[in-house]
């Protein structure tokens, strides 16, 4: 199989509505002691650059627009990854009346790394995934398919968009499929009201 | 010889006839028709005169005698309009003045008109330079009436419109005005053509009382004070002519130019005397030119309609201050004191203007004081007296009476269809008015930018002052252009904005606007690429005719290889050429955006828009700041050199300036080896900077405690980025990237094919160009900043990079970078000073700087990433790939001054480029960060102070 895309896996932080203790983790991954570089990991802090899109904390109605756009300026290939139990599912705050949810309400997820706070060589780990995850998807476009089949994209149900009366899980219609055809962000009708 | 009857008198039919028609498409036949035949005439004598050969014309003594009598009835009929203004406008500084000019000019025809003697054989002459000014005022000129015809009408409208708003009627004064335009061109066509000093003093006071009816066109308040601050001005330096012509004639020396300067070859006691009415005559010439101290009239007459600027900036009016100045070139390397005064007035307002242009937000002041700087650079070369700086000089006025028409006349349409003259609402013009904002784009590269001849007549410039050892011009050259770099950047970038919301608001420019702007336009392409002819059919013969040789400037190839570049930036910028069809994105305004266009929903809910605006530093760089000090200056040097010529006695000042000619080797390797070094270069620079790339990132994490990348990583993440989807954000940066690559590419290959190397500082420079558009042209606040970023740096860096060749000049006598090669010792040995220098700026230009938004590689991670913020996929792969040339290039740059004849001595140029390259690594990685302001002054203050210090010899180096 075909390395190039896993070589450099360049990263966009962003955070959601943590308690910035995964954010914490998350750049001391990249410090000295952990040293996320040898991987070639950079943080670009800019999605038009990045490969993999790390995200901490629950999705909220605030913020749910604000990663559906993040995610629809990064290009093809692209990974997510979901970096502490709240970016997986909410976590103790699942239940809070303003949290949606987890990552994978706003946008499909690759790889989720549980932990409160996630510890760097889980991030780091999930990282590494998530690098097997872009070659598998370069290795599906290459041979002419679809990379939306390949990690999270291909079973993501959609998540949930802002309705008239709060929100209310995407339907499975053809508008709803998950971050456009190949390239450049066609955004997701769910995502659309965001950009 | 009735031709050029014909040429001076003709423009007086449509001046009479705008009078005279009533309506406009009456006037816009007299017009067009007036301006056709003007122009065919013009092309004309052109034609004729390569066929003839420059030659003067004898007038029959009758005729000349009845032609002085008319002049000097105009020159009182002048003063008689001027004496009336003035006391219809209360002016008692004009009145006075006015008083003596008329007393002066009657005296003068008292003392000339009865004398028989005084008649002159030959009155009337056409030479190349007189071809080279025919051609620019009867081509560009005529063009510049034919678009008064469509603006004028939009002026009048906005006129009557504001006049009924306060209930009033506004008089309709265009007849006059168009005129007065025609008038001004019949007015220089004699300027330029008169050998006899009497009649060009007619046609020079016809110019000053033209301009000043023109200035004061609204007759608001503010243009008649304006406009008589113009007539005050120029009254002094026409007194000064009046002066110089009645000492000329008292002390029974010829009053004609070509007399002047065959009696300043005899080394006579009256060959002497010439020395005061040269500085008379000079003074005028200064004034006329807007040096400073009389700068301000310039601008103030940047009130009237933006024709009569186009008109006074461009093709007429300063350019006959600098014409004389032309005239009297050979003498002033006879008479340093005349010389001295030129050249020093005209480098501190080159200097300082272009300064001041920088604080300024007007679009039209932006050009006055360009105007200003530029004349004053030409002064500068006019004042060294050396063919190769009078090369240059008649380069610049050529190329600045084309381009900065252009921009006038495209400022005012601007204006009168996006309601305003100032910069910062030009944003977006690239898709408001895409047509004319290309031009635009067009003039200002033409003012700035390598290789346009603008470019290279300082080129010429700093040729000149390093063969005729003027260490102090070298200095404000190099100063002067990284300031002129600039300020025509930042409006370069502004413009490039490609705003997708925007409404195309050109459909209702009017016909003839566009028929004036396409042709000056298509001018300028043609003097840029028909520039190593205009060099050896008109420039070359009429310096070998003055100073019996000819300049040897630029080498042949270094001419064909920039003629081929601008064809190509013109095709790009003109051309709807794209090479990108990838999907469209929006720009990243950090998750938040709503549109393409800085809309962003704001933490309170609404829409809120990012505004960038440019940096002016007013607080530094403000005119009220440094236009006071250098007027106290230039003044101080005027009347010391006036007191001069008073208490000095005349022989003594009439020895040639002390100046040392070096020789000069512009070889190169030629068109094939450059091309072989291109090609080189673009194989193996990728290479190597990608592994410096590598070596560089594994160092930083050692000296950092970590482990790092792989050593190959760099190569990692170009790979990966030529796989990812294409997209972009509008259709321009693509290719402004590509052109950026291809630019550095090969600047490295001049550099290595052992070229000049201050074409490979100009490609490089030119590269950053295509960077700051390609940011500039996103709607992203945060790419526009980093391309703010990237002007600062290449200001703060450029001038020790032009030291840089001049200190390889000094130790080699050649720019090409071969020559080292054949030296006994490295140049390191003369050049020490400058390349210390060269090592700080290198800090600036490669490594993490305060300037890292701009697009260095080192960029602060987590920052979003300045220029390179809207680059995705490969257009970012470009710009690594960029950014690794440069590196080598930057590298090799400091290798050269470790390289002699001997083989070893490669070895250890590239033991030192290591080591550079080591403290470069170490310097960022424990030298706290600076801020870009102490980054730039440290560039500036090493430049200054190193490059003084290594040049000082060759100050000294005169007089031993």
């Amino acid at each position: 199989m075909d390395h190039k895309m896993s070589r450099s896996p360049w990263v966009i932080h962003y955070d959601g509505s943590s308690c910035n203790g995964c954010d914490i983790e998350v750049l001391a991954s990249l410090t000295p002691l952990f040293d996320a570089e040898r991987f070639g990991v950079v943080n670009t802090g800019n999605p038009k650059h990045a490969d993999i899109f790390l995200v901490t904390g629950s999705v909220n109605a605030q913020n749910l627009p604000v990663v559906r756009q993040i995610y629809n300026q990064m290009l093809e290939l692209k990974c997510v990854v979901a970096c502490g139990i709240c970016a997986c599912s909410g976590g103790v705050f699942r239940d809070a009346y303003n949290v949606i949810g987890g990552v994978d309400r706003a946008i499909p997820v690759d790889v989720y790394a549980p932990g409160c706070a996630v510890r760097p060589e889980t991030v780091i780990d999930a990282i590494v995934e998530a690098c097997g995850i872009l070659d598998q998807k370069e290795a599906v476009m290459r041979a002419g398919g679809d990379p939306l089949t390949v990690g999270g994209a291909a079973t993501w149900d959609g998540g949930v968009e802002l309705g008239e009366g709060g929100f209310v899980a995407a339907g499975a219609g053809a508008d709803d499929a998950p971050a456009g055809t190949s390239a450049a962000g066609d955004a997701p009708a769910a995502a659309k009201e965001g950009e | 010889m009735t031709l050029l009857y014909f040429l001076t008198l003709f423009p007086l039919v449509p001046a009479l006839g705008m009078l005279l028609v009533r309506g406009d498409r009456a006037r816009d036949a007299v017009g067009l028709i007036g301006s056709g035949i003007i122009m065919a005439v013009t092309v004309v004598v052109a034609v004729m005169f390569f066929g003839t050969g420059p030659q003067s014309f004898e007038v029959a003594p009758g005729t000349s005698h009845v032609l002085s009598i008319i002049s000097s009835v105009i020159d009182v009929i002048l003063c008689a309009v001027i004496l009336y203004n003035a006391y219809k406008y209360r002016n008692a500084l004009t009145t006075v003045l006015g008083i003596v000019q008329l007393v002066g000019s009657l005296a003068f025809a008292a003392m000339t008109l009865p004398a028989a003697e005084a008649v002159i054989a030959t009155p009337l002459y056409l030479d190349y330079m007189s071809v080279i000014m025919v051609l620019a005022v009867g081509i560009v000129g005529s063009l510049i009436c034919v678009y008064a015809l469509g603006y004028m009408k939009d002026f009048q409208a906005h006129d009557e419109h504001e006049a009924a708003l306060r209930g009033q009627t506004a008089p309709d004064r265009r007849p006059q005005f168009l005129a007065l335009m025609f008038l001004f061109l019949s007015a220089m066509f004699v300027i330029v053509t008169s050998d006899n000093l009497e009649w060009l003093f007619c046609g020079w006071e016809i110019t000053t009382v033209c301009s000043f009816l023109m200035i004061g066109y609204t007759r608001t308040p503010e243009a008649i004070k304006n406009a008589f601050t113009q007539i005050i001005l120029n009254m002094l330096g026409g007194i000064a002519f009046l002066i110089g012509l009645m000492y000329l004639h008292v002390n029974g020396m010829p009053l004609t130019i070509s007399g002047m300067i065959e009696l300043s070859g005899a080394g006579t006691a009256q060959s002497a005397l010439l020395v005061m009415p040269v500085i008379l005559l000079s003074l005028a010439a200064l004034t006329k030119a807007a040096q400073m101290p009389f700068h301000t009239w310039l601008l103030g007459a940047m009130v009237a309609p933006t024709p009569t600027s186009a008109l006074l900036h461009s093709s007429t009016m300063v350019k006959a201050g600098v014409f004389l100045m032309v005239k009297l070139s050979p003498l002033y390397a006879i008479y340093p004191v005349t010389g001295f005064m030129v050249t020093s007035v005209g480098a501190i307002t080159f200097l300082l203007a272009a300064l001041m242009a920088i604080s300024q937000s007007n679009a039209k002041r932006v050009l006055a004081y360009s105007t200003i700087s530029n004349l004053g650079l030409i002064s500068a070369c006019l004042g060294v007296g050396a063919p190769e700086a009078v090369w240059a000089a008649i380069f610049l006025i050529l190329f600045h009476t084309v381009a900065k028409s252009l921009l006038f006349l495209c400022v005012g349409t601007a204006e009168h269809h996006i309601g305003s003259r100032n910069i910062e609402d030009m944003d977006g013009m690239f898709s408001r008015m895409p047509h004319l904002t290309r031009l635009m784009m067009l003039g200002i590269m033409g003012m700035f930018v390598a290789p346009f001849g603008m470019l290279v007549s300082k080129w010429g410039a700093l040729v000149a002052f390093a063969q005729t050892g003027n260490v102090l011009m070298i200095m404000v050259l190099a100063f002067g252009s990284a300031a002129t770099f600039y300020f025509w950047g930042k409006w370069l970038a502004k413009l490039s904005g490609v705003d997708p919301t925007a409404q195309n608001v050109e459909v209702n420019v009017h016909k003839t606007e566009w028929m004036a702007l396409n042709t000056i336009a298509a001018l300028l392409i043609l003097c840029c690429v028909a520039f190593p002819v205009i060099s050896s059919g008109l420039v070359s013969p009429y310096l070998a005719m003055v100073f019996g040789r000819v300049p040897y400037v630029i080498g042949k190839d270094a001419m064909y290889l920039m003629v081929v570049i601008v064809a190509f930036i013109a095709v790009v910028l003109l051309t709807s050429f794209r090479v990108s069809n990838k999907p469209h994105v929006n720009v990243y305004l950090s998750g938040v955006g709503t549109d393409n266009y800085r809309h962003f929903r704001g933490s309170m809910g609404h829409e809120v828009k990012a505004e960038k605006r440019n940096w002016y530093s007013e607080d530094a760089l403000g005119e009220k700041r440094i236009g006071p000090a250098g007027s106290v200056v230039c003044c101080s040097i005027i009347l010391f050199a006036l007191l001069c010529c008073a208490w000095i006695g005349p022989e003594r000042l009439a020895m040639s300036a002390p100046s040392v000619l070096r020789g000069k080797y512009f070889e190169g390797s030629g068109v094939v080896g450059i091309f072989i070094g291109t090609v080189a270069f673009a194989l193996l620079a990728p290479l190597v900077g990608g592994l410096i790339d590598g070596v560089d990132r594994k160092l930083s994490a050692r000296m950092q405690g970590r482990v790092g990348p792989r050593l190959l990583q760099p190569f990692y993440d170009v790979a990966k980025l030529l796989r990812k989807a294409p997209a972009s954000v509008n259709t321009m940066d693509d290719t402004y990237m590509a052109c950026a690559l291809i630019f550095t590419v090969v600047g490295g290959g001049i550099f290595v094919s052992g070229s000049n190397t201050l074409l490979c500082a100009f490609m490089v420079t030119l590269a950053a160009i295509f960077v700051v558009l390609a940011s500039a042209s996103t709607q992203s606040p945060f790419a526009q900043v980093g391309a703010d970023r990237e002007l600062l740096q290449v200001m703060s860096y450029e001038p020790a990079v032009l030291l840089m060749s001049v200190g390889l000049y000094l130790a080699t006598d050649s720019f090409d970078s071969i020559a080292v090669t054949g030296q006994s010792a490295p140049i390191i040995a003369y050049s020490a000073p400058i390349f210390l220098a060269l090592l700080a700026v290198l800090t600036i230009k490669l490594r993490k700087s305060p300037f890292d938004l701009s697009y260095s590689h080192h960029a602060h991670q987590e920052i979003v990433q300045g220029v390179a913020t809207e680059m995705s996929g490969g257009t970012l792969a470009k710009m690594t790939l960029m950014h690794w040339c440069e590196t080598v290039l930057f590298l090799m740059w400091v290798g050269m001054f470790f390289v002699w004849d001997n083989p070893v001595s490669w070895l250890v140029a590239l033991v030192v480029m290591a080591a550079t390259y080591f403290v470069e690594v170490l310097i960022d990685n424990t030298f706290a960060r600076s801020t870009w302001r102490s980054c730039f002054k440290l560039g500036w203050g090493v430049a200054l102070v190193f490059g003084l210090l290594n040049l000082m010899p060759i100050l000294v180096d005169v007089f031993i």
